[in-house]
């Protein structure tokens, strides 16, 4: 069965600067991609430009397919429809609406087997936000706002879960519940690429791990066998020193 | 001085200004957008109004629904040309754009209806009410009718409706909003049909209280924007009350000190609250 | 060496533009649209200096070419003042009122500072139409000729050909005071506020002092361009408050780029001959400059010259695809 997500011969540039080359990624159905690497290695900038989508003005070059199909000449919301959801880093709710207006933008035909979270289905995958259902997204804790992407993505019956830092700034507690739902949602057939930066709880929950350096892929391998690579190690303390 | 009288003068302005500035309003509450053109699609709307009715012969409600229709045209060709500067966010180049688009729209205007003043006579405006010792038009309540009835849909809109909801996504990130699935570029052409389609009515139903001149664009917008600053960036009640005390304010300012200066004596009061509140030219988002 | 030549171009240059109009035949209608050029460019270089080096967009400027053409009519008319001292005066009253503006405006930015400075010329408007004092809507008239007497000479333009070399000295002054502000410490401040205003606060930068200072420079600029154009016209109303004026300078500032030393008086150029000499009438001309205007902001963001530079680089890039790949890849 091919793969749900293939990437090839995807270049980002900022101004002149390549800051992203990957020659081929591919996400299967139901699989869970760590992206490891220290800070400004081209994580986001690798999410990002699946997904079409960017804060500054960047170039992108290269083809991105979802189930087959090639999106790279559509614009962002139109791969959001088709099931490519980003959860960005950095501000990823509105501040001025609140949980409950965040989580209301549906769906409603996805087509094709798809199925959207219904508000409730998303309020008991993360209590949290049910208690809070009334606050304005700028009251939320990192951890609740983290919740809150996720759960706005899921309304959008996506396919395939970009998903950038979710743990950051996270109390471990916290990080574990959230890298938990995201193991969770593996189970309802979804395909996750998930950034991080906490390499140890990552490496719990995802299938393959991907680590970037300087805008490259320079290794590539299972869970179970990065999981001793003194090079992940390396990364990790580094990302730990950082 | 008769009091009731210059109550309901102020009242009567009031309103016409606040309507007059609607548009405005939800432009830079939602879109973060202004635009000059705006006292020149006032005129607009007006002439069509007027052509429709005296040159056509068709009744005033044709006339409104004329207006609105060429408000949203207008509006559309602009956002159009804008559109890179809209994605951009470019708020200086598109208030210049929208300045050239106004002295077009004046010039289009005087080819089209001359540069003669005109009458806008509506069935309403003919129709006198002698109350005690205040006098008033059926355009007057006309005016302030349509005015509540629309501020009141359009609170209902923003708040509970999804195109509210999109509009207030959009105001506040709109690189999110795409992230959400939202077509941006749609919002955009949306808010200024709206402002335009708004502002067009204003002027079919407001300028029939005074002569009408094609020339009248440039000094119509400051009414606006004292209405939309004064009111807090954005805030559709904030402009609703702004342009109800601007009215009053005007109204016995005219008959106490002098008409001539009711635009300079308005300014001092912006200028005063631009400098105690500088920190309240911050639009909040999404209009409501 | 290249400097001493750069002088010598510049000088002949400057010289050669005396006999423009001589060129173009010397008749009254050029003398006329030249002399006009000369000053609206002046008039286009005070905003010129707020917009290409502040960034800011100012639409207050027409209250200062306004105060200079009130001020010198005013003075002329009802204290016989000459030339001389209503230079003076257009130039005092300008800066009385960049420093009130100035103070207004003092901490508000981009559209907000914008929507102010244009409400202060709509204030301006009403209170020059209304205010007996300024001469109310009918203006004023019987402006003298511009007569300078120096005891034993003396100078008196009765025709446009007569008042050219005030005007084109006018520009010079102008041109040389801008370029000496881009080289001078001031102009070199605007810029930086203009660029990054952090980065000017911590190199020890006032930037609202800066910003009134360069309203202090170029009111004056354009306040100067008034005072001559109530020589020129004999008349003045509240018509100089209107958005013809400020249209005008606006696009004559946008429409061939920012920051090029040449480029406001270029504009202006090319706009006053199109209406001068190949007019369509003043509504369809009005069309014509509103269309130039949002044109060039909308289509052409480094304005004329701009456009033409970026077209000349690609043009020069689809010669040698290999090379500027290679250099891309270099980059990295
Ligand atoms: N908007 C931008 N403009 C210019 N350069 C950028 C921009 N965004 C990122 N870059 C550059 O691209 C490179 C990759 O950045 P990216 O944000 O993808 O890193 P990252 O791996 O996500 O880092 P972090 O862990 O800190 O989030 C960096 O060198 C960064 O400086
Ligand atoms: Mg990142």
């Amino acid at each position: 069965m091919s793969a749900l997500l293939e990437v090839r011969d995807l270049k980002v540039r900022y101004g002149g600067n390549l800051a992203l080359s990957v020659g081929a990624l591919s996400l299967g159905h139901g699989e869970i991609i760590g992206v490891v690497g220290g800070n400004g290695a081209g994580k986001s900038t690798l999410v990002n430009a699946v997904a079409g989508w960017s804060r500054g003005a960047p170039r992108v070059e290269g083809s991105v397919q979802l189930g087959g199909r090639d999106i790279s000449a559509l614009p962002t919301h139109r791969r959001v429809r088709e099931g490519l959801l980003l959860v960005p880093e950095g501000k990823l709710i509105f501040g001025t609406m609140t949980v409950e207006e965040n989580l209301a933008e549906g769906i409603d035909d996805p087509g094709e087997g798809r199925k959207p979270y219904s508000v409730e289905e998303i309020y008991a995958l993360f209590p949290r936000l049910a208690e809070r259902r009334g606050h304005l997204g700028s009251q939320l804790s990192g951890g609740e706002r983290q919740m809150l992407g996720i759960g706005r993505a899921l309304r959008l019956a996506p396919r395939a879960l970009l998903l950038d830092e979710p743990s950051i700034g996270l109390a471990p507690k916290l990080v574990r519940t959230v890298l938990q739902s995201v193991s969770d949602l593996r189970a309802h057939g979804l395909s996750v690429l998930l950034v991080e930066q906490n390499v140890k709880a990552a490496i719990e929950v995802v299938d393959r791990v991907l680590l970037l350096e300087r805008g490259q892929v320079v290794l590539e391998g299972t869970a179970a066998e990065m999981r001793n690579n003194p090079r992940i190690a390396e990364a990790y303390l580094g990302a730990q020193r950082a | 001085m008769n009091l009731g009288q210059q109550i309901l003068n102020g009242l009567v302005l009031g309103h016409s200004y606040a309507l007059i500035a609607i548009g405005w309003t939800v432009l830079l509450g939602v879109a973060r957008l202004v635009n000059f053109a705006h006292g020149q699609m006032y005129m607009m709307g007006a002439f069509v109004a007027w052509m429709v009715m005296a040159k056509v012969g068709l009744p005033y409600p044709l006339a409104l629904v004329t207006s609105v229709l060429a408000g949203v045209l207008i509006g559309f060709v602009m956002q159009e040309v804008m559109l890179g500067l809209t994605l951009r966010q470019d708020l200086v180049s598109i208030m210049i754009v929208t300045l050239g688009f106004g002295y077009v729209l004046h010039g289009v205007a005087a080819i089209a209806f001359g540069s003669t003043g005109q009458i806008l006579d509506t069935p309403f405006s003919t129709i006198n009410v002698y109350w005690n010792d205040i006098w008033f038009t059926g355009q007057d309540l006309f005016i302030i009718a349509v005015t509540v009835a629309f501020f009141i849909a359009l609170q209902l809109v923003l708040a509970k409706s999804r195109l509210g909801r999109l509009a207030r996504m959009v105001a506040e990130d709109p690189k999110l909003a795409i992230l959400a699935g939202v077509d941006v570029r749609r919002v955009y052409f949306g808010v200024f049909a709206f402002q335009g389609a708004a502002v067009a009515l204003a002027g079919a139903i407001v300028g029939p209280r005074t002569p009408i001149l094609t020339s009248m664009g440039f000094e119509e917008v400051i009414i606006t924007f004292f209405v939309v600053v004064l009111g807090g960036i954005g805030s559709v009640l904030g402009s609703y009350l702004a342009g109800l005390s601007l009215g009053l304010f005007t109204a016995f300012f005219g008959a106490l000190v002098s008409p001539a200066y009711t635009t300079p004596a308005a300014f001092l009061v912006l200028i005063a609250v631009l400098v105690l509140r500088p920190g309240g030219l911050a639009a909040k988002p999404g209009g409501a | 060496m290249a400097t001493v030549f750069g002088t010598i171009a510049v000088l002949a240059l400057a010289v050669a533009g005396f006999f423009v109009p001589a060129a173009f035949g010397g008749g009254g209608a050029v003398y006329s649209a030249c002399v006009l050029i000369a000053i609206f460019a002046v008039m286009a270089y005070g905003l010129d200096l707020i917009v290409s080096d502040l960034g800011e967009v100012s639409l207050g400027h027409p209250v200062f070419f306004a105060s200079g053409a009130y001020a010198t009519a005013l003075l002329s008319t009802e204290a016989g003042l000459s030339p001389v001292l209503t230079f003076v005066a257009s130039l005092a009253v300008a800066m009385a009122l960049a420093l009130l503006v100035g103070f207004i405006t003092l901490r508000l930015r981009e559209f907000v500072f914008s929507l102010v400075t244009y409400a202060v010329t709509v204030v301006a408007l009403t209170l020059a139409e209304n205010w007996s004092a300024l001469g109310g809507s009918d203006g004023i008239a019987g402006i003298p000729l511009f007569t300078v007497d120096a005891g034993i000479a003396s100078f008196r333009a009765v025709t446009d050909r007569d008042l050219w070399p005030v005007a084109y000295g006018l520009l010079l002054a102008t041109l040389w005071l801008v370029s000496a502000f881009r080289r001078s410490r001031l102009g070199n401040a605007a810029l930086k506020v203009h660029l990054n205003p952090r980065l000017a606060t911590m190199s020890g930068i006032d930037p609202q002092k800066t910003r009134l200072m360069v309203f202090l420079v170029s009111a004056p600029m354009t306040a100067a361009a008034g005072w001559l154009y109530a020589y020129q016209r004999a008349y003045i109303s509240a018509d100089l408050l209107s958005p013809y004026f400020l249209i005008l300078m606006l696009t004559a500032v946008v429409i061939i780029g920012r920051r090029l030393l040449l480029a406001p008086l270029m504009g202006v150029a090319l706009i006053l001959v199109q209406e001068k000499f190949f007019s369509f009438g003043g509504d369809v001309d009005r069309i014509i400059l509103g269309c130039a205007l949002i044109v060039s902001l909308a289509f052409l963001p480094g304005g004329i010259a701009g456009t033409a530079r970026a077209l000349a680089a690609r043009i020069r890039r689809s010669d040698d695809p290999a090379r500027t790949n290679a250099k891309n890849e270099g980059a990295t």
